[in-house]
């Protein structure tokens, strides 16, 4: 049987997000630093304009026979699904469908559907018809996918808000330990919807701008969607996960430790569990949300972990904070590195902002346009409400 | 089969809230009642106001279920089917009349609050999930515990599954028994006596107990019989004890 350390490959992914409808789509435009999708949505909150990251198009609809899951969120996970859908496949004809298993990270699934059938029930008395429970509760976006591929092993859905999408990868490569499954399907979806973008908009965390990480002008994060899926197995070629770190603040339920504590202990441990040295790391993806106390706490730790820190971005600029789905699509980037690697150097996706540097949180090197780095383990940070903290390694399955 | 030691136990629900209580209901187990709330005396002031009906009854069972040392140093993995959607109800109708949102309401609403607070009162840094799987959010937050035990053997886990009664818009769309409880394990590798825990192909009919899996669970455990199937929509799940049955 195949140990913690070893046992867990993401041998396929597909993604949508704001910059593409897949990878082939959203990776030239990530290295380009394209900030092209950012749009103005009216709608959201009342009296504000404001910049969102939008899958942009229409999404594949959910089939007739799940409509009680039929919600935007759902379907994104199946646009993402829908890429590496022979790949499940075959994982289902291997291992038949009782060893695959399910763990999606979400942190709104039917919100958006829910608020639109309350808006009904407000005016109306009674809830919009097409409205149904399965949309909403978080445990429905793991059931639609289970039954939408036939899967027969355990589903359930993570919520641990913007490290979801983190955890669901962490209890795959768990299932995979356990052997209680042979093949699971992970990743993530979040969608646009009052609730957060009204939520985000009270807690005074969104910016005026494009978000703007690790700037001394940083005011906050811009919201985004999309979903990541990811195929994770034993011993099959792809990249590995190999390192898992994962701390709980003990501190508040909306703000992070300005000491970073967490995030530096979620760090150290997922060096420790890749059996990996701090300079091993070629790249970190940052939580870089931009608002001014994530990356306040975030900078110092990494400085602390790492004594020549990697090169490092946010990507959060580029496809917005999917929240949920947040952890999941960093490390789809991550992935994407390691898989498309040339004449060993990872293509490293751009830190876009206005570029003057919070000189508090100089250490961490931003990568500009262009950079490289050698092939070796990246890292990818995310750091949730209510304290969450997740950080996972990958790297490539040595041949 | 996966082999796990349930070191501990706690359950809270409206007049039952010892052993003695879920013992004497095991014996003569009966549908447990809908509303009520636990006093919570145990949080701060500041925080038991923060805390919904839920975060309160789930935060009850976890305090109830370990000792300090457990409290601060267990990984922890909460798991509820509906988590804090009627908070989320009272967000959605001001939003339908384009009111404003409370910051601290909404940052109430996250799936994981519960797991937040419990890590802010118990000064609890260790890693922490928090699940939802529909019917079967017990055995998948079983799961979820033994996958952290996968991953630090050496330390023992606190589940904590719980629901309240869900707000009177949405109840209608849902088949279940109304009540509120928690149930807390403290699990464990190889302490105590053992249970082997497995996927299995035997189902259960929908629509079946009048109580929730979590609550079916701890009667089973309770009663020293020696098997346990528990079913979600897509397969089952066994429990077996090893050992007799003994205090």
């Amino acid at each position: 049987m195949a140990d913690a350390t070893t046992g867990c490959v993401l041998s396929a992914m597909g993604m949508v997000n704001a910059l593409g409808r897949d990878p082939e789509e959203s990776w030239p435009r990530l290295l380009a630093g394209d900030q092209s999708c950012f749009r103005v949505r009216e709608d959201l909150v009342p009296g504000r304009r404001l910049l969102v990251a939008e899958v942009a198009g229409p999404l594949p609809a959910v089939p007739e026979r799940l409509s009680a899951y039929a919600c935007r969120n759902n379907s994104l996970a199946l646009a993402a699904i829908e890429q590496i859908h022979s790949e499940i496949s075959e994982a289902l004809n291997i291992h038949g469908r009782d060893r695959v298993g399910v763990v999606i990270g979400t942190s709104t699934c039917g919100v958006s559907e829910a608020e639109a059938a309350i808006r009904v029930q407000v005016e109306t008395g009674r809830l919009a018809s097409a409205f149904d429970y399965a949309q909403l509760e978080y445990g429905g976006a793991a059931s639609f996918v289970a039954e939408l591929l036939g899967v027969g092993g355990p589903a359930y859905t993570i919520s641990t808000a913007c490290s979801s999408g983190a955890r669901a990868l962490v209890s795959a490569r768990s299932l995979l330990a356990l052997d209680v499954c042979d093949a699971v399907i992970c990743g993530a979806a979040d969608s646009l919807c009052g609730l957060t973008t009204n939520g985000f908009t009270a807690l005074q965390a969104i910016s005026e701008t494009i978000t703007n990480p690790c700037s001394a002008n940083r005011d906050g994060l811009t919201l985004g969607e999309g979903s990541v899926m990811f195929l994770a197995t034993r011993g099959a070629e792809g990249v590995r996960l190999s390192g898992i770190g994962e701390s709980s603040e003990a501190h508040h339920m909306s703000a992070p430790d300005p000491g970073g504590a967490g995030a530096e202990s979620a760090m150290r441990q997922a060096l420790e569990d890749a059996q990996r040295a701090p300079e091993d790391v070629a790249y970190l993806n940052l939580h870089g949300t931009g608002t001014p106390l994530n990356d306040a706490m975030e900078c110092p730790a990494i400085t602390r972990v790492f004594e020549a820190p990697p090169l490092s971005s946010s990507t959060k600029p580029l496809v917005g904070h999917t929240l949920g789905a947040a952890g999941g699509m960093e490390a789809g980037f991550c992935w994407l590195m390691l898989r498309n690697a040339e004449a060993g150097e990872l293509l490293v996706p751009p830190h876009c902002f206005d570029g003057e540097v919070d000189e508090a949180l100089a250490g961490v090197p931003l990568a500009a346009p262009g950079m490289r780095a050698p092939v070796g383990a990246v890292m990818t940070n995310s750091f949730g409400f209510g304290g969450n903290n997740c950080t996972l390694v990958l790297e490539l399955e040595a041949s | 089969m996966i082999g796990v030691a349930i070191q501990r136990w706690a359950a809270w629900s409206p007049g039952r809230s010892d052993s003695q209580a879920w013992k004497a209901w095991a014996a003569e187990p009966q549908p447990l009642v809908e509303e009520g709330a636990p006093d919570a005396r145990f949080l701060p002031a500041m925080l038991r106001r923060r805390c919904s009906p839920l975060a309160r009854v789930m935060l009850t069972a976890a305090f109830e279920c370990c000792g300090e040392s457990d409290r601060a140093e267990a990984p922890t993995v909460f798991a509820s089917r509906h988590g804090n959607i009627n908070e989320s109800v009272v967000l959605f109708e001001r939003l339908a009349r384009r009111e404003p949102l409370s910051p601290t309401r909404f940052s109430h609403t996250v799936h994981n609050a519960q797991a937040g607070l419990f890590s802010i009162a118990a000064g609890n840094r260790r890693g922490s999930s928090s699940i939802a799987a529909r019917e079967d959010s017990f055995a998948c937050g079983f799961l979820e515990a033994l996958a952290f035990l996968q991953r630090t053997p050496e330390r023992p886990v606190l589940l904590v599954v719980g629901d309240v009664p869900l707000s009177p818009t949405f109840a209608p769309l849902v088949e279940e028994a109304r009540c509120t409880y928690a149930v807390a394990l403290l699990l464990s590798r190889g302490a105590g006596p053992e249970l082997r825990f497995e996927r299995v192909a035997e189902r259960r009919e929908a629509g079946r107990l009048p109580w929730p899996d979590a609550v079916e669970f701890l009667r089973w455990y309770l009663s020293g019989e020696q098997r346990l199937v528990l079913s979600g929509p897509g397969g089952g799940w066994a429990w077996q004890r090893e050992l007799p049955a003994g205090d």
